[in-house]
């Protein structure tokens, strides 16, 4: 019940407050966005394995999103922003089609 | 323990990164407590998806509110860029409607430029009319009764001194080109053939063209020749004389050029 309270209270704080992102973090948004993502169907799947564990969701959560901002922003010190965050993105995306599949898998046996 | 959950034996990073998806840390703990509560339903998993749903819904607030921005940029460009044009437009209307002013004020020079039209006067290119005397002369006897392109020329030049403002021969108007000449044994004045009889039209001070006239030696030359040889000559006044203007081609000047500064 909390999560959906939480995940509830994020979206209604995002809708009253609008707050708005300063210019410079605007190209780290999306990506942190897809590492997040890619956290979430992890944990979701784990739920669905039953070996999830809440601080292993916090710690992969925030890595996610800190690593992937973090090697956006060395790409885009290096030139490279574009193609570091196309890597990124690929590489997150692999992992939550694989994750999902896997939640498919349990969910349908198919 | 199944085999996917050994992933160190996969080859190939795509592979090896979809057998990896989940990651190892949930193996790892699972492991390491056996049969701890899973822990979903905690505030810690609540937080963090509320910071989820947090960074989606900015995201996508943002989008959503810097498309109208965009939109709003491209509107304003698209106006300035028409504006421009309309402005371009009456620019050029105008350009237009100024050039048709300078060539209609050109054209309309000639007819209210004083100083112009005087010139034109003068020089024989407009009709005139005015008091002057007519000149009628006829060829008499003898040698010395022909009338030859010289006694017209001397004719009128002695007019020009008597004060003459504008002369016609024949209806030919002297103009500041006109030659008075005999080609072929004919007269011509503006390269036009003239014969006899010869009619004078002089515009100027009736009284002062006749009175000058006759003391010229010109003039008595005339007079005596009318005695001797039978010429025909008379100056009779007239209070409205006409002359036509010169030929164009006799007003024409294609080589002689103003010296500048001298206005």
């Amino acid at each position: 019940m909390i999560p959906v309270i939480g995940l509830a209270l994020g979206v209604i704080a995002g809708l009253v407050f609008q707050p708005t992102v300063p210019t410079n973090l605007q190209p780290y948004l999306p990506i942190a966005i897809v590492a997040a993502l890619d956290a979430v169907i992890g944990a979701l799947r784990a739920l669905g394995e039953r070996r999830f564990n809440d601080r292993v969701f916090v710690v992969s959560f925030i890595s996610n999103v800190v690593i992937a901002a973090f090697m956006v922003y060395l790409g885009d010190q290096l030139g490279v922003g574009a193609q570091l965050s196309t890597g990124v993105v690929v590489v997150l995306g692999i992992r939550i089609f694989a994750n999902a599949a896997a939640i498919r898998r349990r969910i349908f046996h198919a | 323990m199944p085999e996917h959950e050994t992933p160190e034996q996969v080859d190939g990073l795509l592979e090896k990164i979809a057998d990896t998806a989940l990651d190892d840390d949930y193996y790892v703990v699972r492991s390491g407590v056996s049969e701890q509560p899973h822990g979903f339903n905690t505030v810690l998993t609540g937080v963090v998806l509320a910071v989820f749903a947090l960074l989606v819904a900015i995201a996508a607030i943002q989008t959503r509110s810097d498309r109208p921005a965009t939109e709003r940029e491209r509107e304003t460009l698209i106006n300035d860029v028409n504006s421009r044009k309309k402005l371009l437009a009456g620019r050029e209307t105008t350009a237009a409607r100024l050039r048709d002013e300078v060539v209609g004020l050109r054209a309309s020079v000639g007819g209210f430029d004083a100083a112009f039209e005087d010139l034109r006067l003068l020089a024989g290119d407009r009709p005139a009319t005015g008091p002057g005397v007519r000149v009628q002369a006829s060829p008499g006897r003898g040698l010395q009764g022909t009338i030859t392109d010289r006694d017209l020329q001397k004719l009128v030049n002695a007019f020009w001194y008597a004060g003459a403002e504008a002369i016609a021969v024949n209806g030919k108007r002297i103009g500041s080109l006109t030659s008075i000449r005999v080609a072929g044994g004919v007269i011509t004045v503006n390269y036009a053939s003239i014969g006899a009889p010869f009619e004078i039209r002089v515009l100027g001070d009736p009284d002062a063209l006749e009175d000058r006239f006759a003391q010229t030696v010109v003039g008595r030359d005339w007079e005596r020749r009318r005695k001797s040889a039978g010429v025909t000559f008379g100056v009779t006044r007239s209070d409205d004389l006409t002359v036509e203007a010169a030929p164009k081609s006799r007003l024409t000047v294609s080589h002689a050029q103003a010296l500048k500064g001298d206005a």
